[in-house]
């Protein structure tokens, strides 16, 4: 079978080894105008882990969603072992050999591990043969594994690794992991490789393990590829990569053709602001919100800040560094005052502030400006004088009693001022664009005069003219005093805005630097493995 | 631009909303005139029957008033829960802890007439909000779903008012002469019974005035106040409520008690009005009514003053179903009509919302 399909193929391939496992030709995915995919090829070979690298929404896992047949392709084809096949759905891509252990657990938390593994079988149920199975695989592996424990009593680690037998019992020929370690910590990951390891020497399997993480992908592979927006933009074996340049390559430099404008435009405008900002605050080193030893953990026990320490002073930009998960929507969240802290304190103006109290921060000054504005920036069905009210509810209720003419009166200056496009105050926001739902939140967090701005992420899914107004905005804050904290993925955005430079790494301020020592290598690295 | 843009879409929207609206009632109508016919009986024969019992013979507009009260109230409460997301529906006993309480105000207060009336009718809120802030304090404190709840509390409801009238130191009349003396309470008094108004020929109660009061304050206050504003913050985005310090929990627990107040003060005011049950409690004391506010409540559609007109349809179906006996028809065919009626008034929502949402991701699918 092996040598059959060998010889149809090797005119196309490389006589010396067999054919890939798997190979996408030109594999694309569109959803409405943005290309997920676009004309991806991609090829996994036995005996391999490879490595997909790439920022959130490069296009990894829509990749991979089309292999396991979760997202049919618009154009392109996928060969098994040198065969074109048609995957249409996870129970063809089933039959075929690929087993996918997703990024969400798909686990059921009322049954055991062993009827987890039994579920999606149709053969007779056979409580004996599929346990020893379970078992025979833990050992394997070395999964340590127990058939009979109940996945509700299991730790996250745990879970992954049952999904990964659950994965493995159906003996797949090419195994898809998709952000695997997102929710464990690195001995688990480490754990996790191990067994990878295993499952492609010893049995001569394909795995693709997807991941934005540059230090695992660079410790668990022998072959990468790197995505950015869609396309493959890199191929290399690991051994002849290093850290330093795969961070460059994942982030981006100004070669990547879709924002070569977009990136110039930036940095064109900011030049001359920098220098005289620096100027304008070489002697103020007063920190105006102070974190100590903040320690948070999320549901599943997880820490997603761990110890992490930041200054903030006024009149200044700092720009926060970091790849996505290390900690920085824990962060948001704590000084949103949506989340309290383990342990550790936050200052405001040297005052202690309670993060028990929700509520306070924002009423001491602390404006957020979130990631994710629909997810806890504005109300979709209130109106947009609503929605600018939030922060100060005096402005338009009196003793209790809605004050329309004060509240449109308070809308309008602000629509006006922050050239807001909406139909006027009554209308919902749910009508406004992106860019405008954005200058709402801008609006009502930065009117009163607050100390600190927190900006998560605050031009993403912006155009071009939306980014440059609002970083324009963020100088200007920074100008008149208030202490802006940047969180971005965005290398450039930082490098162009910030007056000094912090890296966040699994939930820990990994480094901190002022703009003139930051460089774009160093940066990227840190970003990726928390050293340099 | 842009507001043009919008203004024009609003106009269209508007006239699709009622095209739609008009094409299923009309939908359940000629459905329901096609069961009428079916079962032999002629469909203009039911519908004058219907409008004599609810609205034409005299003294009937006063009695549909008089039914339309505790679904007002009712409905009212569900609003008011559901604008900050929780969803009560058990009403029924909400109404039935309300009766109880103010039947036993009625029945062990000493004082003059007046003053026990507005004690029964408080004790009625405060019966219903007790019994609704159980089902919340389980929701805030050990994530219990209200929706659960406040269903299983009907039940227990039921029998804790039965015990109630079982027991002379409670709730049953004391006087052994009162025929089928089983599980009834003492009558109210006639100086502690709601006066009653007479117009044109119909007699109803005050407490149709009190309701209609209600409706338009709780109506204000939803809108005008902040009361309501930070309902509906929760009620929509509870980060951003939680990131301005309004707090879920105590808007949500407030909302819950006031919901089930209102369904409390429906079953006060059954009892003091005498509309039903001659002033006694009795098991069953609340005819289903509750279940009929919760369908006012969801065709009116978290719009309080729309509870009025939707209140009087519902009411004069039942007290035009009295009527039905001339016809051949069974009464309880108004129930099919009344059914059909409501999913007639909910298919148009759900159309636009799911057409809403639809666009909504194919924007959001273009823009990523």
């Amino acid at each position: 079978m092996n040598e059959l399909s060998n010889s149809s193929t090797s005119g196309g391939s490389v006589f010396t080894e067999p054919p890939p496992a798997v190979t996408a030709e030109k594999l694309s995915k569109r959803y409405g105008s943005v290309r997920a995919c676009d004309e991806v090829d991609i090829e996994l070979f036995r005996g391999e882990i490879h490595g997909i690298l790439g920022e959130n929404g490069a296009g990894k896992s829509t990749l991979m969603k089309m292999l396991i047949g979760l997202v049919l392709p618009d154009g392109g084809s996928i060969l098994l072992d040198g065969k074109p096949v048609t995957i249409r759905d996870p129970l063809d891509a089933s039959e075929l050999g690929i087993g996918m252990v997703h990024q969400h657990f798909s686990l059921v938390e009322a049954l055991t591990v062993w009827e987890n593994v039994a579920l999606g079988d149709n053969s007779k149920l056979d409580r004996n043969k599929i346990r020893n199975r379970v078992t025979e695989l833990s050992k394997q592996y070395g999964l340590d594994v127990n058939p009979d424990d109940r996945v509700e009593d299991l730790p996250v680690g745990m879970r992954q690794r049952v999904e990964l037998i659950k994965c493995l019992c159906r003996d797949p020929s090419v195994l898809i992991l998709d952000e695997p370690t997102s929710v464990l910590t690195p001995e688990e990951s480490e754990q996790l490789f191990a067994s990878l390891r295993r499952v492609v020497e010893e049995e001569d399997r394909a795995v693709a393990l997807v991941s934005h993480r540059l230090s695992e992908i660079l410790q668990a592979t022998d072959r990468i590829t790197i995505m950015r927006h869609g396309a493959v933009i890199e191929r290399c074996l690991t051994k002849d990569t290093d850290a330093n340049s795969l961070a460059r390559e994942m982030v981006g430099r100004d070669v990547d053709m879709g924002s070569t404008s977009e990136v110039k435009v930036k940095n064109e405008s900011f030049e001359d602001a920098d220098i005289s900002l620096e100027d304008a605050r070489r002697d103020k080193k007063d920190f105006v919100l102070e974190l100590k030893d903040i320690v948070t953990s999320s549901s599943s026990g997880v820490r997603e800040l761990d110890g992490f320490n930041l200054g903030i002073e006024t009149g200044e930009i700092f720009g926060l560094a970091g790849v996505e998960g290390n900690g920085q929507s824990a962060l948001v969240e704590v000084l949103s005052g949506l989340r309290t802290v383990s342990s550790g304190s936050v200052f405001l103006k040297r005052e202690k502030i309670s993060s028990n109290n929700f509520g306070r921060l924002a009423n001491k000054g602390v404006a957020v400006i979130p990631e994710d504005r629909h997810d806890s920036g504005v109300v979709l069905d209130m109106s947009v004088a609503d929605n600018l009210l939030f922060s100060n509810l005096e402005e338009g209720y009196r003793y209790g009693l809605l004050n329309k003419a004060r509240k449109d009166k308070r809308a309008k200056e602000l629509i006006e001022k922050f050239e807001i496009i909406c139909a006027g105050p009554d209308a919902p926001m749910w009508s406004l664009s992106g860019g405008n739902q954005q200058r709402v939140v801008l609006a009502r967090e930065t009117s009163d005069k607050p100390l600190i701005l927190v900006a998560s992420q605050p031009t993403r899914g912006l155009d071009v003219g939306a980014i440059e107004y609002m970083t324009g905005q963020l100088r200007d804050l920074a100008k008149s005093g208030v202490g802006v904290l940047l969180i971005s993925s965005e290398l450039d955005e930082i490098l162009s805005l910030s007056d000094r430079v912090g890296v966040i790494f699994r939930g820990k301020l990994a480094a901190l630097m002022d703009r003139e020592n930051a460089d774009r290598e160093s940066l990227g690295l840190l970003m990726g493995r928390g050293e340099v | 631009m842009s507001s043009l843009v919008s203004s024009k879409s609003s106009v269209k929207r508007r006239g699709e909303i009622v095209l739609l609206y008009a094409f299923s009632a009309l939908g359940a109508l000629l459905l329901s005139a096609l069961i009428v016919e079916s079962v032999g009986a002629n469909w203009s024969d039911v519908w004058n029957a219907l409008l004599d019992g609810s609205l034409r013979k005299p003294g009937r507009w006063g009695r549909t008033l008089g039914s339309a009260v505790p679904m007002a109230m009712v409905a009212v409460g569900t609003i008011i829960s559901s604008k900050v997301g929780l969803i009560n529906i058990g009403q029924e006993g909400q109404m039935l802890v309300g009766a109880a309480f103010g039947a036993y105000v009625g029945a062990h207060m000493p004082g003059p007439g007046p003053l026990v009336i507005v004690a029964v009718i408080i004790g009625g809120f405060i019966g219903g909000a007790f019994w609704s802030g159980l089902a919340g304090a389980l929701r805030y404190w050990r994530n219990v779903p209200e929706v659960l709840t406040t269903l299983l509390l009907v039940t227990i409801a039921a029998n804790f008012v039965g015990y109630g009238l079982k027991n002379t130191w409670l709730l049953l009349d004391p006087d052994a002469a009162v025929g089928n003396r089983t599980q009834v309470s003492p009558q109210l008094p006639p100086d502690s019974r709601l006066p009653r108004i007479d117009l044109f020929g119909n007699n109803f109660s005050l407490s149709v005035i009190i309701s209609l009061m209600l409706i338009i304050l709780i109506s204000w206050m939803l809108s005008q106040t902040i009361v309501g504003f930070r309902l509906s913050v929760v009620g929509q985005n509870q980060k951003v409520g939680k990131r301005f310090g309004i707090s879920e929990v105590k808007q949500g627990f407030m909302a819950m008690c006031a919901s089930g107040g209102f369904a409390g003060l429906a079953g006060s005011l059954m009892l003091t009005s005498g509309d039903f049950a001659k002033f006694r409690l009795v098991p069953g004391f609340t005819v289903n009514l509750g279940w009929t506010g919760l369908l006012v409540a969801l065709v009116a559609r978290e719009k309080v003053m729309a509870v009025i007109p939707v209140a009087l349809v519902f009411a004069g179906l039942r007290t035009g179903s009295s009527f039905l006996a001339a016809t051949g028809v069974e009464r309880r065919v108004t129930d099919v009509v009344q059914g059909l009626l409501v999913l007639a008034l909910l298919i148009p929502p759900a159309v636009l919302f799911i057409r809403d949402r639809r666009r909504a991701l194919a924007q959001v699918e273009s823009r990523t």
